[in-house]
């Protein structure tokens, strides 16, 4: 019962909302505490090793189900706990921005949405709160409603919506494959036809992959995360692209984690680790070429979620040994969320007060924003992997996976793993571009409003405080809630992988410091030499690919549409020219000047007339030919075999 | 039995009985046509409720020879409901629509009757029944196609006339061909043709049905007179032309496919490896010319066609669940399809806007119309709150169970550009600025409103408990298979 509360405390919210119009009460604040507490109740019920099921008593073929397990728990309390701190941040940003109400309500129902994507029990369930956070956080996206949001919110929810389409088709070949539709965490399933089964989850994996910002399906994202007001953006790309990985989790589940090869999808793990990789260097390096604050920052969430990806495929891979891949990614989620999130709220607090996001716009202020500074210093070492921060834990466990997948000696695992050190250096880069350009530098002539900050300084110290806490102890998360979730996902392996695994290790350390060094020596040439400047061809952009499509179909569609008014002009003369003919002999016929009925003239059903006759005469004559057996109308030589028409099999 | 006669009568005997009445006195009017219009709901639902409790109604008769008969079995009940449902909807529309409009006698009389002829033909037991008021329903809807009396209107008319008519000789043909055959028209007895097995010419006497109701069920190309009739009032164009004329076509082809052929014929017969493909054909094309319409009536009636033809496809696929995603689809279609074309009827009414290209800032004007608009419009991508997604899944799980995993891509396309069809008009609506609202003279919004709001809710409550209307799905398939 407390599972179905989840969706529907944030639903209390908005009439709470309704009831307290002109009141200076934050519901979205007091929702997400509640959902907070709710949460953590929920995490020691599912650590005590109890699954949490409910099922709606309802009949019918959609028993709306809902689940809770280690994993649900984890997401349920980091969506709770982001948007927790996003509510406080918002409300002051919003006076500024406008349209609190309609902000609120959006916040509100995507809470709802998510909550019910994590604690879903089957994969209806789970589609329906999909499609539900895809809408509401459609209204985010073009939350200004000017050119710009509406065009990014049209690619936003465009994809989204082909995502859902897919995950539809996948439950449907998943589905066939299987003899009943398996629900969510209930482990492996051993489809009857395999190949049904591969296909369902190859789209189910799109669909995901859409939300995720898996590359080649990531181009909506920079768009929409970046023109969303600052809070969303933080929640977006904090948590609702995680929504995908916790699907590709899921996914994975489907399949089998921990289990050998020779399992239903034994493509899954390269496929994922080969999109991980792109992904990561895809985000990466157009994040090095951004000129704006808040697109880099979305491009560094589609690079970040390649490294999900990558650890999600590695895990896979790997089969029994694969544990440190499972575990670095979900590590990975909860860092990404909070590191990112504090990124964006501390951007955000600079676009408030100076009105500007162009980074070379900005500089040097760091004087005028002490603690900001300090903050966003805090979340940059973070995303970058520094030692003593969260992001060094995950992308540690991460490359350990990668290495040991890469001692297989397969080449798609050995160039992920030196990718993923190329991908280290230019997170470094970009980030050390942000940070420099931002806060260091010369003072850039820019006019600051006044305003209070302490309300945004709150929610981003509170973010710094869990990244310092998992930084300083990063074994603690890992054993205290990713085994339990692994464990819960079918890899019992996990505990043993990391039992000696120390992360104050010599060589992990000087390999994040070396790559660092690296990454500001790239960030301190590329800003010399002028090469972040460099602009991709247009193919290669949004808007590009959006011309290359629209171009397309609009040729295919002009086609098609010539084709068509030709043959409805082909119809249309023919009925003319005999409308004409029987109209001429009828008025020769009876000297009268119209052919009418009534008011209407036959002129003017020419075309249609034309059709049915046609049709009708050939049916006539098919009638008279199947009925009658004329012979003279067989035909004297006999047609090939492909033109003739077999009346049966 | 009696229901059966009261649910018959009582569209007709309204109907008279407005055409008796004086000129003036709308209110009186509206009230006859309410009053008998819910009496010919409430009598056919419990026609329906009776038929899936397992009675059997039937009343028979002879003309010249020729046996008729009426018995609904749950198809038929299905579609009784569906109509006589949205009729009372579309009634109530109709009272806020219409006031003020010339000619409202003709228009309730022939919408009254319409209802009776449509429910006879849901309700009807045999080939010639189903004939009759086939072609029946041409002519009593005909005067609601003219209504405007404009040119335009004229000439959609008889163009709806000529079709339909081909259609009906076509219709004939067959009918004649099968009686030569069976000596026996009546659908109780398990499907027609089955018994004789395959014989020459079956596959021509199917493509002479379907391309005889295909006319209605506006199959491409023979479909050009749904966009053509779009000239009548918005209540008739949401119910006629969008459920129930249109239905009536569709209805006929689920009736030949399993009444007359029967799953089994039909899946020796080569042309049912076709007809899937003539249904996607028109699902695709349908959809993409509806994205290239200006005005929204005839962009909302090309979609009429392609979404029509859904209810076909899964009919074609033969399979238990691919007959279970059509009938889905037949009910979850119409309370969506007719939500879209009120708010459009709405928007026209209230701001004189007819064309997509000039909504731009009617959300801000009229909020709760293009809130349902919306609604709708995810509806027909598939999207899962909204009852079509269940329609949607089960055509898929049918298609792919066939082995025709490729019109599960078909229904998957078609929805990506329902996206495109739909979503762009309510961006815009709501994007641009706040303008004033203009009011038209004499619109009774409430009246207006109230059935579309509710008609959206049906479809949210029915997409997030199927099991609502999962029975009468489940027993249209055990009927059948």
């Amino acid at each position: 019962m407390l599972l179905i509360l989840l969706p529907i405390i944030p639903l209390l919210g908005i009439f709470a909302l309704r009831g307290t119009r002109g009141k200076s009460i934050n519901i979205p604040f007091a929702v997400s505490s509640v959902t907070l507490i709710l949460g953590q109740h929920l995490l020691r019920d599912v650590l005590g090793g109890n699954p949490l099921t409910y099922r709606l008593p309802v009949s019918g073929p959609f028993v709306p189900t809902f689940q809770a397990d280690a994993v649900s728990a984890i997401f349920v309390l980091l969506a709770a706990f982001l948007w927790w701190v996003v509510s406080i941040y918002s409300p002051e940003y919003m006076k500024q921005e406008g349209g609190t109400r309609r902000f609120e309500i959006c916040t509100l129902l995507t809470l709802a949405a998510v909550l019910g994507v994590f604690v879903a029990g089957d994969l209806f369930t789970l589609l329906l709160f999909f499609e539900l956070m895809t809408v509401t956080s459609f209204f985010w996206v073009v939350h200004r409603w000017n050119e710009e949001a509406i065009r990014a919110g049209y690619f936003y929810l465009f994809f989204s919506i082909a995502g859902g389409l897919l995950l539809a088709l996948g439950i449907v070949l998943i589905g066939t494959a299987t003899s009943s539709l398996p629900a969510v965490g209930a482990g492996p399933v051993t489809p009857l036809d395999s190949q049904a089964f591969s296909w369902g989850v190859a789209a189910i994996v799109a669909g995901f992959g859409i939300k995720a910002g898996m590359a080649p399906l990531h181009l909506w994202l920079p768009h929409a995360h970046s023109v969303a007001p600052t809070p969303a953006s933080a929640l977006l790309s904090g948590l609702l692209i995680k929504v995908g990985a916790y699907g590709l989790i899921r996914i994975g589940e489907l399949v089998g984690w921990g289990l050998e090869f020779g399992h239903a999808a034994t493509w899954l793990g390269p496929a994922l680790t080969l999109l991980g990789t792109c992904t990561m260097l895809v985000g990466v390096l157009a994040a090095l070429l951004q000129s704006d604050a808040k697109r880099l920052l979305a491009y560094h969430s589609v690079s970040q979620m390649g490294y999900i990806i990558l650890g999600l495929g590695v895990g896979l891979s790997l089969g029994k040994a694969g544990g440190l891949g499972l575990l670095g990614s979900i590590y990975h989620v909860v860092n990404h969320a909070l590191f990112k999130a504090a990124l964006f709220l501390g951007v955000g607090v600079i676009y408030i007060r100076t009105g500007e996001t162009n980074l070379y716009n900005l500089g040097g202020l760091w004087r005028s924003f002490p603690v900001t500074a300090v903050l966003m210093f805090l979340a940059v070492l973070g995303i970058t992997g520094a030692p003593g921060l969260n992001g060094y834990a995950s992308k540690t466990l991460l490359h350990h996976a990668v290495s040991e997948a890469a001692q297989t000696g397969l080449p798609l695992m050995v160039w992920a793993e030196r990718l993923f050190l190329v991908v280290g250096v230019g997170t470094a880069a970009s980030f050390a571009k942000l940070f420099y350009l931002t806060f260091l530098g010369k003072p850039a002539e820019i006019e600051i409003s006044d305003g209070r900050s302490q309300r945004f300084h709150v929610s981003m110290a509170l973010l710094a405080l869990v990244m310092v806490g998992i930084g300083l102890q990063p074994k603690l998360f890992l054993e205290a809630l990713a085994v339990p979730a692994a464990k819960a996902l079918g890899m019992e392996t996990a505990a043993a992988t990391i039992a000696d695994l120390s992360f104050w290790n010599a060589s992990d350390v000087m390999g994040m410091v070396i790559t660092l060094g690296l990454g500001i020596a790239v960030c301190w040439i590329g800003l010399t030499t002028g090469a972040f400047h460099w602009t991709p061809p247009r193919w290669l952009t949004l808007e590009g690919l959006r011309q290359i499509v629209l171009l397309g179909l609009g040729a295919v569609i002009r086609k098609g549409e010539g084709y068509y008014r030709s043959a409805m002009a082909f119809f249309s003369n023919i009925g003319s020219a005999i409308t004409s003919r029987l109209l001429s002999a009828c008025q020769r016929l009876d000297h009268s000047r119209d052919g009418t009925i009534g008011d209407i003239t036959l002129a003017g059903i020419s075309a249609d007339a034309a059709i049915l006759l046609v049709v009708l005469a050939v049916l006539i004559l098919l009638y008279a030919y199947i009925e009658l057996d004329l012979p003279s109308l067989r035909l004297p030589v006999s047609l090939p075999t492909w033109l003739r028409i077999p009346f049966h099999r | 039995m009696t229901d059966l006669v009261l649910a018959l009568l009582s569209g007709a005997v309204g109907g008279i009985l407005i055409g008796l009445m004086p000129r003036a006195g709308n209110r009186l009017r509206n009230i006859v046509a309410l009053v008998f219009s819910a009496a010919g709901t409430i009598f056919s639902w419990r026609v329906a409720g009776a038929v899936f409790a397992g009675h059997t109604i039937r009343i028979s008769g002879e003309i010249a020879g020729l046996a008729w008969s009426l018995q609904p079995d749950p198809l038929g009940a299905i579609f009784g409901l569906i109509v006589s449902t949205l009729w009372l909807f579309a009634g109530v529309y109709s009272f806020g629509y219409m006031a003020g409009e010339h000619k409202q006698r003709t228009y309730y009389t022939y919408f009254l009757l319409a209802f009776s002829v449509t429910l006879g033909v849901a309700f009807s037991g045999n080939l010639l029944a189903l004939y009759l008021f086939y072609e029946l329903l041409t002519f009593v809807t005909y005067p609601l196609v003219i209504h405007e009396r404009s040119s335009e209107a004229m000439k959609a008319g008889a163009k709806y006339i000529v079709y339909s008519l081909s259609g009906a000789g076509a219709i004939l043909i067959a009918i004649i061909v099968v009686y030569s055959w069976t000596g026996n028209l009546d659908f109780a007895g398990g499907p027609l043709l089955a018994a004789g097995g395959l014989r020459p010419g079956l596959g021509w006497v199917l493509a002479l049905f379907v391309a005889g109701f295909g006319v209605k069920a506006a199959i491409m190309p023979l479909h050009r007179w749904l966009p053509a009739a779009m000239c009548a009032p918005t209540p008739v164009s949401a119910l006629l032309h969008a459920v129930a004329v249109v239905y009536s076509g569709v209805y006929g082809i689920l009736r030949v496919v399993y009444s007359v052929f029967g799953h089994e014929l039909m899946g020796q017969l080569h042309l049912s490896d076709i007809l899937p493909w003539v249904a996607s054909f028109t699902i695709l094309v349908g959809v993409i010319i509806a994205t290239q319409q200006d005005v929204l009536k005839r962009r909302l009636a090309y979609h009429t066609v392609s979404q029509l033809s859904y209810i076909l496809l899964g009919a074609f696929t033969l399979h238990p669940w691919g007959l279970a995603g059509a009938i889905c689809h037949m009910i979850s279609y119409s309370t969506l399809k007719v939500t879209l074309f009120f708010a459009a009827g709405v928007i026209a009414k209230r701001t004189g806007k007819v064309r997509v290209s000039e909504m731009s800032g009617v959300g801000w004007q009229l909020p709760r119309t293009m809130a349902a608009f919306g609604v709708a419009s995810l509806g027909m991508i598939g999207m899962l709150p909204l009852n079509t997604f269940w329609s949607k899944y089960y055509l898929m799980r049918g298609s792919v169970a066939k082995g025709k995993w490729q019109l599960a891509l078909v229904l998957i396309t078609s929805g990506l550009i329902n996206a495109f069809c739909f979503i762009p008009t309510v961006v815009a609506a709501f994007a641009g600025e706040r303008g004033q609202l203009s009011l038209e003279k004499g619109s009774e919004t409430s009246l207006m409103l109230a059935p579309m709001l509710l008609l959206a809710g049906i479809a949210l409550l029915i997409g997030l408990w199927p099991g609502l209307v999962w029975p009468g799905v489940e027993a249209v398939v055990d009927w059948f298979f």
